[in-house]
């Protein structure tokens, strides 16, 4: 490659306007300063607790700052990008706001860790902890970029550690296939942590393991060069939105000191090694070259740092002065807004018309949904391919209708799908996301990081930012599945605040709560009991625009000897069982169908039990730690007084779900199994 | 051989160990030259218009850069008309541990003291190195002198001289 000059390059030390070089020198003395009195608020006892310095990386955190545009670019800055949050215009006072987890810390109102800086209103996005995932939400930007012509440039900025992060493979491959305008800065300090880059990957620059990807180009800069930095991520951004397709800026940095506050780097950095790093300190390099070239004198640049000792002191008094958060706030944000389904009352009807199956019941709500709403959108495995509509064919037309635009197919990875759902949202809240979570709830768990991450957006960010999906699982057994293709994983997702999940039984409650779900803000779990989906028993007349309620049980069998409290495809075993405990015995057992497992009913439950002083739960998922012990601990907590008999319990074995069909019906509950255990309770 | 009016420089960092220790021995070995030493951290490139060879040595830092103390002085030399001036470049670089970027140093010094108009002298050959690449390779060729203290030190002495045999033959 021919050698350009730095001299004829448009950012340098030579041709740059003095202020310019100012303002850079400005925000660099203000960053530097803040960093290095971060780690005085710990020792004071008064916040900062996490630290990760940034010092090192100045050049390249300068520069992405510099080439954000607030409102026309997103840029996702990491635990480290103190720098690159101030030069893309955040003040001091709100950096030590954040530091010191004040309510009107403008990144999360003091509930996030400290050194997680944002500012949502401007798109500078608040992110989890968890390095580089905010790359799948990156690319989930750049696609609602692309699906509504917006002209600009998403910058996800992270360690090169984190690429070793299977998550952000997929960020870069989707981004690369989908041809998405998002910059992947991979700042290269040489550690994650302790682990040097040696044992991370192969390659010593963790960029060139993608330069097989297509569409995809690869920039190299010194990120401790103000100059080279900013000329590199011109450059990219340039590429970047004439292309419309994806960049890597792989920046090389140092890290001057620790990884955080709790990290110690002398226990494996030697004096050599920590000298070496000290002697390439951007800051200093760059101070040096202002003053050398001319451009500045030292007692001009005295007075910078001066004003900048002054701004940070007033920020300081400012910032102790503001208000701490309060502790009744702890229930704010943690759910957005549900969508008012009044229509139906509490979600029940009186429809006699032709009973229509769960699957299509959802087919058709799903269509009828996305007539409504034109910022609609779902994704998912097996998706869309001809004639084929999702791995059960539920969402069977929809491109067809819609376009692959709206509908389309996502790659065999679940975060992937997940945590561009997370993205498409964070474009505009009037966006609404289906995703088919995986093929089956059992290969969801891939997606589990960006799961508990997105659950905890709305409340993270203090009210700030929800994503607003649906995840569609196809769930549970009683098809011969096995293991893999049997898995009701609920009550795990239930331990995780901040989401919603729904579990219909009968078409019309699937039709009411998918309508709900999609029209609200937040996200919500859809479990679909597969086996149901051409029952003829879960089959209802369906009403015109049905509507269910989040957190409203229904009734769907009137007792006064037992409740039965159940979901999902035991809910038809439930019913069955008690309709034999009548016939057979005269008992009427009640049955409680919960529907929405987050946001609970408690009150229909405790009601029913004030009436049958007896409760048997019910459920698919094993007895132990699933999500009946929940409901237990919950009846005996309100409604022990009012209880004739001990609470039981119906479920799977602790066991997985074997493939033989004799394994599958020992181990997963049925009506039998019902029925004894609530004529046993009943007599008790 | 150089002409005796002919004025020759010999610059690198003074304080550091492995590209002074080179840097001691080229002099030596250049005996005839009475190379004048320029410390190049706190360099004034501009005087370096007023030699007619320059001898510039540094180290290969982090993944392929030069050291902060050069890389600060490329927009001044990039100003320099060294035109029918001759420049030999030696570097220090780790064909182990910094395989993908050998010895980038002189190659990145090459391409900057080239925009000047200088004549580079002193290629060598890569054989009895084993690296993947480096920016010092130019037509199958190192565009001046490597050495690897690290994992060659037995043949710095030997490199060394052959290459200052070899500048003299190029200058005269």
């Amino acid at each position: 490659m021919a050698y350009i000059r730095r001299n004829d390059k448009p950012f340098g030390i030579k041709q740059t306007p003095k202020e310019t070089l100012e303002k850079w020198y400005y925000l660099m003395a203000l960053g530097r300063t803040l960093d290095e009195r971060a780690p005085n608020y710990l020792k004071q006892a008064i916040g900062w607790s996490y630290h990760a310095p940034y010092a090192g990386h100045d050049g390249i955190q300068l520069a992405i700052g510099q080439v954000f545009e607030k409102n026309v670019d997103h840029l996702f800055p990491y635990y480290r990008d103190m720098l690159t949050a101030i030069s893309a215009g955040m003040t001091g006072e709100e950096i030590i706001l954040n530091g010191i987890s004040k309510a009107t810390d403008p990144s999360s109102g003091g509930r996030h860790m400290s050194n997680h800086f944002a500012k949502p209103e401007w798109n500078v996005h608040n992110v989890s902890s968890c390095t580089g995932n905010h790359t799948q939400q990156a690319s989930g930007v750049g696609r609602a970029f692309k699906r509504y012509n917006h002209k600009g440039v998403v910058i996800s900025s992270q360690g090169e550690s984190s690429v070793s992060e299977g998550y952000v493979y997929e960020a870069i491959n989707g981004a690369s296939n989908e041809e998405l305008p998002v910059i992947f800065v991979l700042q290269d300090n040489g550690y994650g942590i302790s682990v040097p880059k040696k044992d991370q990957t192969a390659n010593r620059k963790a960029a060139n393991n993608f330069l097989g990807f297509k569409n995809l180009q690869v920039f190299h800069c010194n990120g401790k060069d103000v100059f080279d930095s900013m000329n590199t991520m011109n450059e990219a951004k340039k590429w970047v939105i004439e292309n419309q397709k994806p960049a890597i800026v792989h920046a090389s940095c140092v890290r001057i000191h620790s990884h955080s506050n709790s990290d110690r780097h002398e226990l494996y950095r030697d004096k050599g090694e920590l000298e070496y790093v000290q002697a390439a300190d951007p800051l200093a390099k760059y101070r040096r070259m202002l003053i050398s070239y001319g451009r500045f004198t030292e007692d001009e640049l005295n007075a910078i740092d001066e004003k900048v000792k002054q701004e940070v002191k007033a920020a300081h008094k400012a910032a102790m002065a503001a208000p701490d958060p309060d502790p009744k706030s702890i229930y704010d944000f943690l759910f957005p807004e549900a969508y008012a389904a009044t229509k139906f009352g509490n979600g029940s009807h009186n429809e006699t018309g032709t009973p229509v199956k769960l699957i299509e019941a959802l087919n058709t709500t799903l269509k009828e949904e996305f007539r409504n709403n034109p910022d609609t959108f779902i994704w998912g495995q097996d998706m869309a391919n001809k004639d084929k509509g999702g791995i059960f064919n539920v969402s069977k037309g929809l491109q067809q209708e819609f376009g692959p635009e709206r509908v389309f197919n996502g790659p065999i990875a679940e975060d992937y799908i997940l945590g561009t759902a997370n993205g498409m949202s964070r474009y505009s809240d009037k966006l609404r996301l289906v995703v088919e979570g995986a093929e089956f709830a059992d290969y969801f768990w891939p997606a589990m990081e960006q799961f508990v991450d997105s659950a905890h957006d709305y409340w993270r960010s203090n009210g700030k930012f929800s994503p607003n999906i649906t995840i569609r699982l196809a769930s549970g057994g009683y098809i011969g599945g096995g293991l893999y293709h049997s898995q009701n994983i609920e009550s795990a997702l239930a331990s995780i605040p901040g989401v919603r999940i729904v579990y219909p039984s009968f078409a019309d409650d699937a039709a009411g709560l998918l309508r709900t779900s999609i029209r609200s803000k937040g996200i919500t779990v859809f479990m679909e009991p597969k086996a149901l989906y051409n029952s003829s028993k879960a089959a209802t007349a369906v009403p015109d625009g049905f509507e269910v309620p989040f957190g409203k049980a229904r009734i769907r069998r009137e007792g006064t000897d037992l409740s039965i409290i159940t979901y999902g495809n035991t809910t038809h075993m439930s019913i069955d069982a008690a309709e034999r405990l009548e016939k057979e015995f005269g008992y009427k057992a009640e049955v409680v169908d919960i529907r929405s497992l987050v946001p609970l009913d408690k009150e229909t439950i405790i009601a029913s039990i004030k009436k049958t002083s007896k409760a048997l739960i019910v459920h698919e998922d094993k007895v132990f730690a699933g999500f009946g012990g929940e409901l237990a601990a919950i009846i005996a907590e309100d409604a022990f007084s009012f209880l004739d008999g001990p609470v039981k319990r119906i479920g799977a074995t602790n066991t997985p779900v074997g493939f033989n069909r004799i394994l599958e019906a020992a181990i997963l509950p049925n009506e039998q199994k019902i029925f004894d255990a609530a004529l046993s309770l009943i007599k008790y | 051989m150089a002409k005796k009016e002919i004025k020759a420089a010999l610059i690198y960092s003074f304080a550091t160990k492995k590209t002074s220790t080179a840097a001691k021995l080229i002099k030596e070995n250049l005996n005839e030259l009475n190379l004048t030493e320029i410390d190049a951290e706190g360099l004034n490139a501009g005087e370096l218009e007023q030699y007619d060879i320059l001898i510039a040595g540094a180290a290969t830092w982090f993944d392929g850069e030069l050291p902060t103390f050069w890389d600060e002085q490329i927009p001044a030399l990039e100003d320099l008309n060294l035109k029918g001036k001759h420049v030999a470049l030696f570097g220090i670089g780790n064909q182990v541990e910094y395989p993908e970027h050998f010895g980038d140093s002189i190659g990145l010094l090459a391409d900057v003291f080239a925009s000047t108009s200088a004549k580079i002298i002193g290629a060598t050959s890569t054989e009895g190195y084993t690296f993947e690449d480096s920016k010092s390779v130019r037509n199958n060729q190192f565009v001046g002198l490597m050495l690897d203290f690290e994992n060659q030190h037995n043949l710095n002495e030997s490199r060394i001289e052959n290459w200052c045999k070899q500048l003299k033959k190029q200058l005269t």
